[in-house]
């Protein structure tokens, strides 16, 4: 099979814990550029890019990354994860290591072997997550927002071709989000960037591509703007909260925002934006989501 | 760590206290240009110069804290410097330059202009000439003592003699240079 | 202090003949203090300094701040061959330094109670000590229960189990001579000195085997209570002292090993399939 190089490939993957499906035969095709992957917690997205970054096996279905059997021989494995940056979830930080010292040691974990280059690569990354003068501070007193971007940092080594984030966002500012969007347009040109967050303006920001992934199953695949585009029509603002509403909430204005149901009395149309049309995409399991604004 | 708005000298090195390489390259580009044409009057190595410049600098990184904030960056690294030189060229003599007082060194030398003199003068006042009438080795001795900031016994390494001998010649000197102005200058112990 | 100088500035060609050395000492001492105190004319110097020699001098100074020297134990392997990028992934395990710590506690304190031997039944306590200091240098090798980089550890191209043998080896290369040497002041035949070493070996691979099902904590846990009941009961049973060690024993020990090297050979297999490795 001729596969384009960046490409990931999974055919009905399943995934379960216990009796519990994280994953029920899902089947998604990325290709490079950056795809935002959405859903409330425990909607699978963390167990679909550990999948992806070769950290679990699925239980059925087939996954191919880069044209290879993650989970096959020895240098299939070697070979996916010399192209692979992956930023788990959860990244327990040596608090006694240096921004530097950290980065480096993940350099040599994926065999930058040569000082100099590695020194080199290293300083790359650190300065691509502006964090060239911390690169020698303890990451212990480094602040949330710039051991993630250490985390990012060590992700973006060598420049791989497939690049996995599990959100990245989580405790970054507008400001440092904003550095994140142009760092990741700029990889997503050559490498294939997934990334999952449960923020929609960071999906806006971000991503040309979404997957809404709710219960282990997809909800919806296609670009930011289709998604906004399936909820034309059924967003209002209104005087009074709709009766039979999937959400609403009083704005700044005194208004409400109506998402789904008929529209109250005296209603105005409104531009949906990507979360009402993720509210909507969800259904039912939206109104946990959206506390009152 | 950017220049404006103006951080002070002090500020970078508690920057640098807290491991902050910014701040620390600012205080390299304040102060490592003129250390370093300091110490290469003093040292016809090249090499060894970048390498006291460096170890300066890193010590700074290690000691930041040691600073206390009533004295002078500048003048702290200067210290921190020419005792590294010093102790490195303990066994290489041939190395360290004492300056020659006597003869201008270079045939094309640029005569600073008259104000240049005399506001320079500010500094000694007639000191140069008083200093110029010293003898060879108390002239040594005042400049590594009174100029660059060794101690007595530093000074005694440096040139080859005991420290004893270095206060006495210290004493008799300034005692001479006190004769020569008709009163002492501010700055002289 | 030199209010007199703060409107002037020496001029260029002032700063370049004291650069060049070409200034009488007087005036060059009169430049270098008006230089030290005065900002504008310290940045006027370093213009005139070779740009290359300023970034030559400052790539020095980023590399000694950015890279501590490594641990002493890491650069005496580096001097016996060591790779360097192997010395970076050994000196960032602070598990390890602990390892070594408890390595050469334990050691110690063996060693004192070697050195209080008077031979005949109070053997038992070095043979319940020395097997057991490799095996919990190497569980301590693993890092916490939970290594806080494992999810990167596991999907890098290094690979976990390598990262986790490096470490063991490393382990038993710092914990083994020490314990050879108190070894041999050990009292009775001198074949006694190097017999610990049977059980020391043979119960890595099973701590490892083990560490792959329960976790390097309980692997240990197990491993020190079962050594432990082994010498307690020849003790108990009232056997020759040196029971644990004889040739029978390290037989089994032997077996032991092979098994766990076994088990550990077909846990890979299985692990790889499923996407994680030991």
């Amino acid at each position: 099979m001729n596969v384009p190089r960046g490409t990931v490939e999974l055919t009905g993957v399943g995934k379960r814990y216990g009796r519990k499906h994280a994953l029920a035969d899902v089947d998604l095709t990325f290709d490079h550029g950056v795809t935002g992957l959405l859903g409330p917690n425990g909607a699978g997205k963390t167990t679909l890019l550990r999948i992806v970054a070769t950290s679990i096996a699925a239980d059925s279905g087939q996954v191919r990354l880069l044209g290879r059997d993650p989970h096959g021989s020895q240098a299939d494995v070697t070979a996916v994860r010399r192209e692979l940056g992956y930023l788990p979830q959860e990244l327990g930080y040596p608090s006694d290591m240096t921004a530097f010292g950290f980065v480096e040691y993940v350099a040599v974990l994926k065999e930058w072997n040569d000082r100099e280059r590695r020194v080199r690569e290293v300083r790359r990354v650190l300065s691509l997550v502006d964090l060239t003068d911390q690169a020698t501070v303890r990451v212990g007193r480094l602040s949330g927002g710039q051991r993630r971007r250490v985390g990012l940092a060590q992700a973006l080594l060598g420049d791989p071709r497939l690049i996995v984030l599990d959100e990245p966002t989580a405790g970054l500012d507008p400001a440092q989000r904003a550095d994140l969007r142009r760092t990741l347009s700029t990889l997503g040109h050559r490498s294939t960037v997934l990334l999952s967050t449960h923020q929609t303006e960071d999906v806006a920001a971000l991503c040309e591509r979404v997957v809404v992934l709710a219960g282990g199953t997809v909800r919806f695949d296609g670009a930011a703007t289709d998604l906004v585009a399936t909820a034309v029509g059924r967003v209002w603002l209104a005087d009074e909260p709709g009766d039979d509403a999937l959400v609403s909430w009083r704005t700044g204005t005194g208004r409400h925002h109506v998402v789904g149901g008929t529209p109250p009395t005296g209603a105005d149309p409104a531009e949906p934006t990507l979360e009402d049309a993720y509210l909507l995409m969800l259904g039912p399991d939206a109104q946990r989501l959206r506390a009152p604004a | 760590m950017s220049t404006t708005p103006f951080v002070t000298d002090a500020a970078l090195v508690a920057a640098v206290a807290d491991k902050d390489a910014g701040a620390l390259r600012e205080l390299y580009e304040r102060h490592g240009a003129w250390l370093h044409a300091r110490l290469i009057r003093r040292c016809n190595d090249p090499e060894v110069v970048v390498e006291v410049v460096q170890d300066t600098f890193v010590a700074l990184w290690k000691d930041a804290r040691r600073f206390r904030h009533d004295g002078e960056v500048g003048a702290w690294l200067w210290g921190i410097a020419f005792r590294r030189m010093v102790s490195r060229l303990r066994s290489r003599k041939d190395v360290v330059l004492i300056p020659d007082w006597d003869v201008p060194a270079a045939p094309q030398q640029v005569l600073p202009s008259a104000e240049d003199l005399v506001l320079l003068g500010v500094e000694y006042g007639d000191l140069a000439a008083a200093l110029r009438r010293l003898s060879p080795e108390f002239r040594s001795v005042v400049q590594a003592v009174v100029l660059d900031g060794l101690t007595t016994k530093e000074a005694g390494r440096l040139l080859g003699v005991r420290e004893n001998t270095v206060k006495t010649r210290l004493h008799r000197a300034k005692a001479q240079l006190r004769t020569a102005l008709t009163e002492p200058q501010e700055g002289w112990r | 202090m030199t209010t007199g100088t703060q409107g002037w500035h020496a001029d260029p060609a002032l700063l370049a003949s004291y650069l060049a050395g070409d200034l009488d000492a007087v005036t060059g001492a009169s430049v270098e203090q008006h230089v030290s105190r005065c900002e504008a004319c310290r940045a006027a110097v370093g213009h005139l300094l070779e740009p290359q020699l300023v970034e030559r001098t400052w790539a020095g100074i980023r590399d000694a701040i950015e890279r501590p020297p490594l641990p002493v134990p890491i650069r005496l392997a580096r001097r016996l061959g060591l790779p360097e990028s192997t010395a970076v992934l050994l000196a960032a395990a602070a598990s390890l330094r602990g390892a070594w710590l408890v390595g050469a506690f334990l050691s110690l304190s063996f060693a004192t109670l070697a050195a209080y031997l008077s031979g005949g039944t109070a053997l038992a306590p070095f043979l319940l000590v020395a097997p057991l200091a490799p095996v919990l240098g190497v569980a301590t090798a693993y890092g916490p229960r939970q290594d806080p980089l494992e999810a990167l550890v596991a999907t890098a191209a290094y690979g976990r189990t390598r990262l986790i043998l490096l470490r063991t080896i490393a382990v038993l290369v710092s914990v083994l001579p020490v314990t050879a040497l108190l070894g041999l002041a050990l009292p009775g035949p001198r074949w006694l000195a190097a017999a610990w070493l049977g059980p020391a070996l043979a119960l890595v691979p099973v701590l490892l085997a083990l560490a792959g099902f329960v976790g390097p904590r309980a692997a240990a846990t197990v491993v020190l209570l079962g050594w432990s009941s082994v010498v307690v009961a020849s003790t108990r049973a009232g056997l020759d002292p040196a029971w644990p060690v004889e040739a029978a024993q390290q037989g089994a020990y032997l077996a032991l090993a092979v098994a766990a090297c076994a088990v550990i050979a077909v846990r890979l297999g299985i692990d790889r399939r499923r996407g994680v490795a030991l």
